[in-house]
C-alpha cells in the first residue's frame, strides 16, 4: 500500500458499507467463476472475456495471466496466422490502457513481452516509439527501460538499421541528459551503451574525442548539481575507462582543480553544500595516490578533509571515520594521529 | 566518537499494537483488500510470521494452521502457489520454505520435490534463474534459488558459477546490481544480490567501498532510506538498504538514530502496523520491513530479537538450520 494516506478513524455509513459489500461479492464471484473455469480446462472466448474483466480490477494475479495465455494458446482461431495477429494486436491495446494506470506491474509486462513474442508481425519500431512515449511521461521507470532494451535487442534481431542500434540509443540518452542532466537512468543506459559505441570509433584518436565530449558533459552535469551523487560515479567510472594511467591521472588531476573551483564558489553559501565535492576530493586524491605520488601537504589534506566531512554530515560520521583509519593506515600516519582524528 | 548532533526524539516501538495487528490480518474478510491481496496470502503470512517472531513473540500466530495452509499451496510440480489452486512460482515457493523453517516443519515436505523445482528453473546455457515456467529473469531468483536450495543443503544441484556470473553482469558503474544485465541499481535488487553472493561465497567481486558509499547515500534528512538517487524514503528499505550494508559490514555508515526514528514515526499508533510514510495506512509488508530494519539498526528501546541481513528471518532459526557459515565466508579483506 505505497503512498495510501490514513484517513481519521471514522465508522462507515450504512451506504459506505453496503457499497464496500457489493464491491467484494461481485470482486469474489468474477475471481470465483475465472479459477473454476481454469481449474475446469475451459478454453474459450469467454474465458478470455472474464479473465480480462478480473485483470482490468486487480492486474496482480499472475495465475489468471498465465491462464489467460494458456487460453490463447488453445484456441483454434491461434493456428490462423491472421487471427492470431488480430487478437494479439488487441491485447496490446488492452495492455496498453492498463499499463498506463500502473507501470509498476512485473506481470503486465512480462505478458506483453510474451504478446510481442507470439506475434506473427510485431512493430518493434511502434513499441519502441510507445515507451518512448511512457518515459517521456516518467523519467525513470525502470520496467519501461528494461523493455525498451529488450524491443532494441529485437530490432537489433530484425534489421541492422538505425533505430535501435546501439548508436541510435547512445543518440537517445545523449538527448534525454540533454532535457535533464540529472536522469539517471539515462545515464545508466549510457554506460552500458558507451564500451561499443567506443569500439566502434575508427581510430584511437576518435576513441579519445568521443572520451573527452563524454568527459565535458558528465562535468556539466557536476557543475549544474555538485551534489548528484552519481555523476560523480560516473565520472570515476569515465577515469576508470581511460585507456592509459597516464590518461587516468590527467582527469583526476583535473577532476581535483574542478572541485577546488567548485569550493571556492560554495564557500559563501551553507557549509552542507559542500558536502559531496568535499568527499569527491579525498576520493579522487585516494585514486591518484595509486597512480602517482600525491604530497604529504594532500595527503593531509584529505584526512582535515574528511574531519570536516565528520561534522558537516552528521548522518555520515561512521563512514567518515572508517575512511580516516583505512587512509591513515595506507600512508602509515601513526596510530595516534589516526585515533585523534577519529574521536573528533 | 562525535555524536549526531539533534539526536530524534524517541517514540516507542508499540509491540503489543503491532502483534495485534499482525493477528487481525486474517479476519478483514469485509474489505476488499483482504480479497485483492489473496493472490500472495503466502508471503502475506510470511511477513506477519517475520514481524512477529522479530518482536519476541513468535507463539502469537496459530503453527498448525500455518503449516497446514501452506502445505496445501504446494502443486504438482513441487512449487507453491501464492493462495491454493494458485500457479508456482519462485516467490511464493521461497516465503513457503521459510515459513515452514520458522516453524520447524520442513519435513512435512520433500525435500526432493522442491529442489527439482527450484533447479529446473536455471538456465543450463546462461545461468540464469526463471521466476516460474513462463521464463522470466531477474536477480531476485538467482538469490531466492539460492536460499531455497541452501535450506536443503542442495546448493549443488545447480550451477553455482553460472548463478554468480549472471549477478556480476548485473553491476553497474555505481557499485549497485540491476534486475538483470543492463538493468539500473536499485536497492532491493542490491540485497537480492550481495545475499546471493553470500550464499555462493563469493562476495569477493563486490565493490565494496563504492556500494557501500552508494547505500549510506540513500539516507534523506528524515532519516529515511530510499532506493535509488531522487526517490522518496520509504519503511521497505530500511531492511533492503540495511540488510545490504549489513553484509557489507558497514552498517554504521547510516544514522542509525534517525532511521530507527523515521521507522517509528510511521507506525499506526491505534491500529498497528507500520506504513511506507509517516501518515499512511500501514500493512504487513512494511510492518515486516520497518521491525526487521530496526532489528538491524540496533533498536534497544525494547529487546527486539536479532535478524539475519542475508535469510530475513530470526538469527537463532538461521543459526539452527546451520545457515550462519556465510557470515565466516567473508572476502578476507573485508576482516
Amino acid at each position: 500500500m505505497h503512498g495510501r494516506r490514513r484517513q481519521a478513524l471514522k465508522e462507515p455509513s450504512v451506504d459506505e458499507k453496503e457499497q464496500s459489500r457489493q464491491r467484494v461479492e461481485k470482486y469474489c464471484a468474477l475471481n470465483n467463476s475465472v479459477m473454476s473455469l481454469r481449474a475446469n480446462n475451459v478454453f474459450t472466448a469467454s474465458a478470455l472475456d472474464q479473465t480480462k474483466r478480473l485483470l482490468e480490477l486487480n492486474t496482480e494475479l499472475h495465475t489468471v495471466w498465465n491462464y489467460r495465455r494458456q487460453v490463447f494458446e488453445h484456441m483454434d482461431l491461434w493456428q490462423d496466422t491472421e487471427e492470431r495477429q488480430r487478437m494479439l494486436e488487441a491485447e496490446l491495446g488492452f495492455l496498453f490502457e492498463i499499463i498506463m494506470k500502473n507501470v509498476k506491474s512485473y506481470w503486465m509486462w512480462n505478458h506483453r513481452v510474451w504478446t510481442l513474442n507470439s506475434m506473427p508481425r510485431a512493430d518493434w519500431k511502434k513499441e519502441l516509439g510507445l515507451v518512448a512515449k511512457l518515459l517521456a511521461l516518467d523519467a525513470r521507470n525502470f520496467h519501461g527501460w528494461d523493455y525498451r532494451r529488450f524491443i532494441v535487442s529485437n530490432l537489433k534481431k530484425a534489421s541492422e538499421g538505425s533505430s535501435g542500434s546501439s548508436g541510435g540509443e547512445f543518440a537517445y540518452t545523449t538527448e534525454q541528459i540533454n532535457r535533464d542532466c540529472a536522469n539517471h537512468s539515462a545515464w545508466h543506459n549510457r554506460s552500458k551503451l558507451l564500451p561499443a559505441v567506443l569500439e566502434k570509433a575508427s581510430s584511437a584518436e576518435a576513441q579519445k574525442s568521443l572520451l573527452r565530449t563524454e568527459t565535458d558533459m558528465i562535468l556539466n552535469a557536476i557543475y549544474t548539481d555538485p551534489d548528484d551523487q552519481n555523476a560523480w560515479l560516473y565520472h570515476e567510472w569515465l577515469v576508470s575507462i581511460q585507456p592509459s594511467d597516464e590518461d587516468r591521472c590527467h582527469l583526476l588531476r583535473d577532476k581535483v582543480a574542478a572541485i577546488r573551483e567548485l569550493l571556492d564558489l560554495e564557500d559563501e553559501k551553507d557549509e552542507a553544500s559542500n558536502k559531496r565535492p568535499l568527499i569527491e576530493l579525498v576520493d579522487a586524491l585516494a585514486a591518484l595516490d595509486r597512480l602517482e605520488a600525491v604530497t604529504d601537504t594532500e595527503k593531509n589534506e584529505c584526512l582535515e578533509t574528511l574531519r570536516r566531512l565528520k561534522s558537516i554530515d552528521s548522518y555520515h560520521v561512521g563512514r567518515y571515520s572508517d575512511m580516516i583509519q583505512s587512509l591513515a593506515q595506507r600512508w602509515d600516519l601513526g596510530s595516534e594521529h589516526t585515533s585523534t582524528m577519529i574521536s573528533q | 566518537m562525535s555524536q549526531a548532533s539533534d539526536p530524534v526524539k524517541s517514540e516507542i516501538l508499540l509491540v503489543e499494537k503491532h502483534v495485534e495487528y499482525v493477528k487481525s490480518l486474517d479476519k478483514k474478510h469485509d474489505e476488499i483488500e483482504y480479497w485483492m491481496t489473496e493472490h500472495l496470502r503466502v508471503s502475506g503470512v510470511y511477513w506477519g510470521a517475520v514481524a512477529v517472531h522479530l518482536l519476541g513473540r513468535g507463539d502469537a500466530l496459530d503453527r498448525d494452521g500455518i503449516i497446514a495452509y501452506i502445505l496445501s499451496c504446494q502443486n504438482d510440480d513441487g512449487g507453491f502457489g501464492g493462495h491454493v489452486g494458485h500457479d508456482s512460482h519462485i516467490l511464493y515457493t521461497m516465503s513457503a520454505v521459510q515459513l515452514l523453517v520458522m516453524y520447524d516443519a520442513l519435513d512435512k515436505i520433500e525435500a526432493k520435490r522442491v529442489v527439482d523445482y527450484v533447479a529446473g528453473l536455471q538456465d543450463k546455457v546462461t545461468g540464469e534463474i526463471s521466476g516460474d515456467s513462463w521464463g522470466e529473469k531477474d536477480t531476485r531468483f538467482a538469490y531466492i534459488s539460492l536460499a531455497i536450495l541452501s535450506f536443503f543443503d542442495a546448493v549443488d544441484t545447480i550451477d553455482v558459477g553460472g548463478v554468480v556470473s549472471y549477478v556480476q553482469k548485473s553491476m553497474n558503474y555505481d557499485g549497485g546490481f540491476g534486475s538483470g544485465p543492463g538493468g539500473e541499481s536499485h536497492a532491493a535488487q542490491v540485497f537480492t544480490c550481495l545475499a546471493a553472493l553470500a550464499i555462493a561465497g563469493r562476495l569477493d567481486i563486490v565493490d565494496r567501498d563504492r556500494l557501500s558509499g552508494w547505500l549510506a547515500e540513500r539516507q534523506l534528512k528524515s532519516g529515511g532510506l530510499n532506493g535509488r538517487p531522487q526517490k522518496l524514503e520509504d519503511v521497505c528499505y530500511s531492511w533492503w538498504v540495511l540488510s545490504s550494508l549489513k553484509i557489507l559490514g558497514r552498517v554504521h555508515w547510516v544514522d542509525r538514530s534517525r532511521l530507527c526514528g523515521f521507522i517509528l514515526s510511521a507506525q499506526d499508533p491505534d491500529a498497528g502496523g507500520i506504513a511506507d510514510r509517516p501518515g499512511d495506512i500501514a500493512d504487513v509488508y512494511h510492518t515486516c520491513f520497518g521491525i526487521a530494519g530496526l532489528s538491524l539498526a540496533g533498536y534497544s528501546d525494547c529487546p527486539l530479537v536479532e535478524v539475519d541481513p542475508v535469510y530475513c528471518m530470526p538469527v537463532a532459526v538461521i543459526e539452527k538450520a546451520g545457515l550462519r557459515g556465510w557470515a565466516s565466508r567473508l572476502p578476507k579483506e573485508w576482516k
